[in-house]
């Protein structure tokens, strides 16, 4: 690779419409200050931290160049993001979970039993909101197809699909396999078993990550009213409401439980100790994750819609 | 610093888009001549990714504008929206400066003044 190119590949961190304003004189600055020497890393790094910066800003995630309804959707976006870490999360939580009420002393049950509550009940809601959003999104959708073709939104919904396909055949072959195993088998008893699950768990993570992505791909795409924008912004406010209330109930079933039931907190096979078990340490860090994320594009959001509402 | 002076990203004097806007005040100048610029008048060596951020922000905001060039390496002004930003800016360090010159005993501002730009060679 020449010198040349290597250049130009530095340049790729930064957003299209940036490398077409800037590109052809920051290559030249490049080539001035470095001449026929590499990159330092240190610049390297500090190019690789600005490129994400201005990709940030044409996003609309960070500053003020774009316009309120690009950043209602951008926050909207990046809390779309931060519940696909809390399905995983929940997902987790889920497995790790169960049976949990049949090792807790009746009188100790009712902390744990709100927090768990809480969470199933938020988690439904959550997935009712998004569902509702995709309805508003729906004939924006419709009408992007119609007008300009399928083929612009085509590769991120194929990928995404086909890596969902794959997940749920996945899951198919292992619950069937797992109905024809004991609870001893199932519970780190047969170890290809036990190898298996973590690859589940990760196809599972694909399957979310590669339908968020296609869902973002799309919806940055479609030509959305300013009602159906602010619209979208007060649901994903809400998603984020219930972000909060799911990780309080988590954490008060797993504080409760850590009290009354440690014994249940230590039964999986990797645990180190009693209260903190690796599975739950995974979804706190995921739930925390989410929720600083969708804080943030929350702030984003609720401060455009006030941007407007004041303009 | 002043609201108004905040407000166009201009906050402490060893910021990229001050020593820019301090360069281009100077005369129009591309990338490297400002980098080189700036090296020489405060020290400060602005990498290309730094030196890029600051003249993408002052261009969005009016401080700064690009000259046609056939050359790959286009040239920059100042515009007067960035001469009062800069001014503001100015007058803000002086402020600070001839306040912390005062309160340190080093008399007149003009000795600390020349001292400064006899550093930068450009004392009369």
């Amino acid at each position: 690779m020449s010198r040349a190119d290597r250049f130009e590949r530095l340049i790729r961190w930064y957003p299209p419409t940036w490398r077409e304003r800037y590109g052809v004189e920051f290559v030249a600055l490049l080539e001035d200050t470095h001449g026929m020497n590499d990159v330092p890393w240190r610049e390297r790094l500090v190019i690789a931290k600005s490129g994400s910066v201005e990709r940030a800003r044409s996003a609309g995630l960070l500053g003020d160049s774009t316009s309120p309804n690009e950043r209602i959707r951008a926050g909207s976006l990046l809390i779309l993001c931060a519940w696909a870490f809390f399905m995983l999360a929940g997902g987790i939580f889920a497995k790790f979970t169960e049976h949990w009420s049949a090792v807790t002393p009746t009188a100790d049950r009712w902390i744990p039993s709100d927090g768990y509550g809480a969470v199933q009940w938020a988690g439904i809601v959550g997935v009712v909101v998004v569902l509702a959003a995709v309805v508003v999104v729906l004939p924006a959708f419709i009408r992007l197809v119609r007008e300009k073709g399928w083929a612009g939104v085509k590769t991120p919904i194929l990928r995404a699909a086909l890596v969902v396909a794959a997940t749920t055949a996945f899951t198919a072959g292992l619950v069937i396999w797992a109905h024809h195993l004991g609870a001893h088998d199932r519970n780190g008893g047969l170890l290809p078993y036990h190898l298996i699950v973590p690859l589940w768990v990760l196809s599972v993570a694909a399957a979310l990550g590669f339908s968020t992505a296609a869902a973002v791909a799309v919806a940055r795409r479609l030509d959305l009213s300013q009602r159906g924008l602010r619209a979208l912004g007060g649901m994903a406010i809400a998603l984020t409401l219930i972000m909060v209330v799911i990780m309080a109930g988590t954490l008060a079933w797993w504080g409760s439980v850590a009290a009354y039931a440690p014994g249940f907190l230590g039964n999986g096979a990797l645990a180190t100790s009693n209260v903190l078990p690796p599975a739950m340490i995974v979804a706190g860090i995921l739930m925390l994750f989410g929720v600083a994320t969708a804080a943030t594009g929350a702030v984003r959001v609720a401060r455009s819609i006030g941007n407007r509402v004041s303009q | 610093m002043s609201k108004k002076t905040t407000q166009v990203g201009l906050r402490r004097p060893n910021d990229p888009p001050i020593l820019i806007l301090t360069s281009l005040a100077d005369g129009p100048k591309h990338g490297h001549a400002l980098a080189k610029d700036i090296e020489a008048f405060a020290g400060v060596v602005l990498g290309p990714g730094a030196l890029y951020g600051a003249i993408t922000r002052l261009e969005e905001r009016g401080l700064i504008e690009a000259l046609e060039s056939d050359d790959r390496r286009r040239p920059y002004r100042i515009t007067s929206g960035g001469r009062a930003a800069l001014g503001e800016a100015v007058h803000d360090m002086r402020t600070l400066a001839d306040v912390g010159a005062m309160r340190l005993g080093l008399g007149a501002m003009n000795r600390v003044r020349k001292v400064g730009l006899t550093t930068i060679g450009m004392a009369p």
